[in-house]
């Protein structure tokens, strides 16, 4: 549905050059919802923006719904009819929602339908149909100022569907919410995607938010795309950092000369009693240093890290049984010796987090 | 003056005020709004990006803002004279005030485009809204409580400018002021004037701040309780109130101003200096002009360029404020065809000292403020000299400046604009005054001059003139024959005491 081809995009200022994407490929599956993480600066906001050509990539290709929408653009800063067409075709939601304050929540719905052409009437019954949806229906007469940041959000999103477009994007459209809001910001655009068969492109510097709506996930790092796949696929690669983002599991060897390994739980694998298995047919004892378990794109994943007595030497059968189980396993690269310096990340960690609450 | 005499000045004054502001405002508005858009639209990273645009623009806005009002009143006269067919009265002066206010607006219809949230415009585009859309339906409406205030303050500054229309006979509260209370020494016209304009200021300033607060509450403030919708409601009642009186007060302006407009074309069309030119005018227009049938319509300037570049154009038939040396110069200069008709008065130039008692006090290290325009100096300097103060080079002429004095004798000499002179008078030994500003500043020539002009065979006495060719008008010859009546001699002797002297006659070449 969304194809991008060797996108790049070079900003230039007077005396140095940032490259904010350096080919990327990306490719979003009709009716599936494709996060982008990274951190900031690693080049998300221009790939979104280069979707719809709100900015101009330097190079490459964008399509979208088989329509190469960098072929539309003309040569110049302004958007020709015909790209503004398809712009109307693709909705867009923004962190800052981007209301209008001089116009209703109703007229900020209006507004789309406005540049689309629809009669007043017609109008305004299809931006009610549209608040209904995202439910503020009782809210038409408000002033964006007068609602809540979920509010808020709603009001975009009911907006981004006036075109009953195809494709949304989404640029961290719950970014400036608490995570109550987000997670019901969040399941009204995976309803809305199910409802209306919408494919969803959104990025995001959170992982809880890949987690609770998305197919598939793609790692941006330095303006290049480092991983992408399907959630379980993602998972299922040994070494991804993706799923190592998206369930960190902590704990540290509670002695020296111990294994620590990584298990991944997807699919099946999830009901069966593996680790009970390993302990009884190969007589070890196995602890249990960190553990997650949630739910992604309706199926049960979880990550467990675990110690196992011995050199990893001495395991290599226990690991391959796990693995022979469908696991992913990953020995995890964090030694007793390091147990000091570890203990230190630890406490860092936790006064970094202790520091995020206070925020 | 007393109060009955102040206050319909006060009324013609606020009226011309209202109608130039009220237009220049409307024109400013309809320039200023698109230019400030387009300085935004043009500007690096905007949606119209346009280097040499911008540039051009940016540049007319700073060398409009940059020029002072009065220069701009001046320069733009042939300008004003083809946009209105006039380049006198309150009409003429409302192209100067718009022009003038159009880049000031237009800065600040930038700045407040400037402030809407760039990420409104993104929304827009994303939407698929090209430019216009962007820019009437997110930019536009979002800046407007910005844009509100920016007009109010650029109203201000329009009163504040209007203040100058005096110099091309627009009339309006400032000019009262400048006309009555500075050059005539009217303290309580001055100061009825100038509470006059606080007060407008003062109700503008409310009115803009009242609709930019309407339009800010219109948007709801945070957090909607339960009478929200009635407050909200209530609100857009207001908003309505204020923007139906944006469109009545211009109209009602527009509509005062076209009933300003047509004349009796029987009516003479006289421009005068306000003292004491307009006053012998009007004094025959009172007593005497009715019993000739003759109209005469006397129009104010504080200037002394227009009243010939009025009469050359035809836009008045005649004036009466110069001297003959002024008008042969100003023919020559501005290649006019202006002719005396018959001399009237005289304002003779005094020597004032308010240290010393006579003449020959006056001497080594004394400062003598002289006039500093051309002609008023020259005059000075002669009749410095014909009493022996200084001695002027050999063949120094009628406009001798400073530079043609071959001995002081000891004296310094500051320039200072000739209304200005007398106010000086405390800080020098000695003032070279012209009668007409001496009387306003309560100083009989006949009396406390330490020496004067003889009116007998004076070049410097003041007629009524026309464009070559009306001299034989029958209405300019009746208002030749009565300002050379008995009546005016008496009222001149009596109204003025010596301060200015009947001078009746033709006019010597």
């Amino acid at each position: 549905m969304i194809t991008t081809k060797d996108l790049t995009k070079v900003y230039r200022t007077r005396d140095r050059e940032v490259t904010a994407l350096d080919g990327v490929d990306l490719h979003v599956s009709e009716g599936e919802v494709f996060g982008v993480v990274g951190q900031s600066g690693a080049g998300k906001s221009s790939l979104i923006r280069c979707v719809n050509l709100l900015e101009r990539p330097t190079s490459g290709t964008v399509s979208v719904a088989g329509q190469e929408l960098t072929a539309l653009a003309g040569s110049g800063k302004r958007a020709g009819k015909e790209l503004r067409a398809a712009r109307g075709r693709i909705g867009m939601v923004f962190q800052h929602f981007n209301l209008l304050s001089s116009r209703s929540v109703l007229g900020n719905v209006e507004l789309p339908l406005e540049i689309l052409g629809y009669s007043g009437q017609e109008r305004t019954r299809k931006a009610r149909e549209l608040l209904d949806l995202v439910g503020l229906a009782d809210k038409a007469k408000a002033h964006p100022a007068q609602l809540s940041g979920g509010q808020k959000q709603r009001v975009g999103i009911a907006r981004a569907l006036a075109g009953d477009p195809k494709v949304l994007l989404s640029d961290e459209a719950t970014s400036a919410l608490d995570p109550e809001t987000t997670r019901s910001v969040l399941q009204l655009l995976r309803d809305l995607k199910e409802q209306l068969g919408l494919t969803v492109l959104l990025i995001t510097h959170e992982m809880d938010v890949v987690k609770a709506v998305c197919d598939s996930a793609a790692l941006m790092k330095n303006g290049r795309i480092t991983e992408s796949g399907t959630v379980p696929e993602l998972l299922a690669t040994p070494g991804s950092e993706l799923a190592r983002e998206l369930f960190p599991v902590g704990g540290v060897p509670s002695a020296p000369g111990r294994t620590v390994v990584d298990v991944t739980f997807h699919g099946a694998t999830t009901t069966e009693p593996v680790i009970s298995k390993l302990s009884r047919t190969y007589e070890v004892d196995i602890s249990i240093l960190g553990a997650a378990m949630d739910t992604v794109a309706g199926k049960q994943v979880g990550r467990m890290r675990i110690e196992l007595p011995g050199s990893f030497e001495d395991n290599v059968v226990p690991i391959g049984f796990l693995r022979e189980q469908g696991l992913t396993v990953d020995v995890a690269a964090v030694a007793a010796a390091a147990r000091d310096d570890e203990n230190t990340d630890a406490a860092r960690g936790t006064a970094g987090l202790a520091k995020e609450g206070a925020k | 003056m007393t109060w009955s005499e102040i206050q319909p000045l006060l009324f013609q004054g606020f009226w011309d005020t209202l109608y130039m502001v009220g237009w220049s405002a409307l024109i400013a508005l309809a320039g200023g709004l698109p230019l400030g858009v387009l300085l935004v639209l043009t500007d690096k990273g905007g949606m119209l990006q346009n280097a040499p645009v911008n540039k051009v623009v940016g540049a007319v806005v700073n060398v409009g803002r940059s020029l002072p009002f009065i220069i701009l009143l001046i320069a733009l006269i042939p300008f004003t004279r083809f946009v209105v067919g006039q380049s006198v009265g309150s009409t003429a002066a409302i192209v100067p005030l718009a022009i003038g206010a159009i880049p000031f607006f237009a800065r600040l219809v930038e700045t407040a485009v400037r402030e809407v949230d760039r990420g409104l415009v993104e929304a827009v585009q994303a939407m698929g809204g090209g430019t216009p859309t962007v820019v009437f339906k997110a930019l536009l409406p979002q800046a407007l409580p910005s844009l509100v205030a920016g007009l109010t303050t650029t109203v201000i500054v329009l009163i504040g400018y209007s203040a100058m229309a005096g110099t091309v006979g627009g009339g309006g509260l400032g000019s009262v002021a400048v006309q009555y209370g500075y050059q005539r020494f009217e303290t309580s016209v001055m100061l009825a004037t100038v509470v006059a304009l606080i007060v407008i200021v003062t109700a503008v300033q409310i009115i803009g701040d009242a609709v930019v607060r309407l339009l800010a509450a219109g948007r709801g403030g945070a957090g909607g309780d339960g009478g929200a919708s009635r407050r909200l409601a209530r609100l857009g009642r207001g908003r309505t109130v204020a923007v139906a009186a944006a469109v009545v007060v211009p109209l009602a302006l527009i509509g005062y101003g076209i009933g300003q407009g047509g004349e009796d074309k029987q009516t003479l069309r006289i421009a005068a200096s306000p003292t004491p030119h307009a006053e012998i005018l009007e004094y025959v227009q009172k007593h005497l002009a009715a019993k000739e049938g003759l109209k005469l319509d006397v129009r104010k300037f504080n200037d002394y360029v227009v009243p010939n570049t009025a009469t050359e154009s035809g836009e008045v038939d005649a004036n009466f404020f110069q001297h003959k040396p002024y008008l042969d110069d100003f023919n020559k200069k501005q290649h006019t065809d202006i002719r005396p008709v018959v001399n009237v008065e005289l304002e003779p130039l005094g020597l004032y000292s308010k240290k010393e008692q006579s003449l020959k006090d006056i001497g080594d290290g004394d400062t003598v403020a002289v006039p500093n325009d051309s002609t008023n100096e020259g005059r000075s300097l002669h009749l410095l000299a014909k009493h022996g103060l200084i001695e002027l080079k050999p063949g120094a002429g009628q406009e001798a400046t400073l530079g043609d004095i071959a001995d002081t004798n000891g004296l310094k000499f500051k320039e200072l604009e000739a209304a200005a002179v007398p106010r000086a008078l405390d800080d020098v030994d000695a003032a070279v005054i012209n009668g007409n500003y001496a009387v306003d500043a309560d100083l009989n020539p006949a009396k406390d001059a330490l020496v004067a002009e003889q009116a007998k065979g004076n070049p410097y006495a003041n007629f009524l003139a026309v464009k070559d060719g009306k001299q034989h008008d029958p209405r300019i010859e009746k208002l030749a024959k009565l300002l050379n009546s008995q009546q005016v001699k008496k009222f001149i002797e009596h109204k003025y005491q010596g301060a200015i002297e009947p001078v009746f006659g033709s006019v010597g070449s």
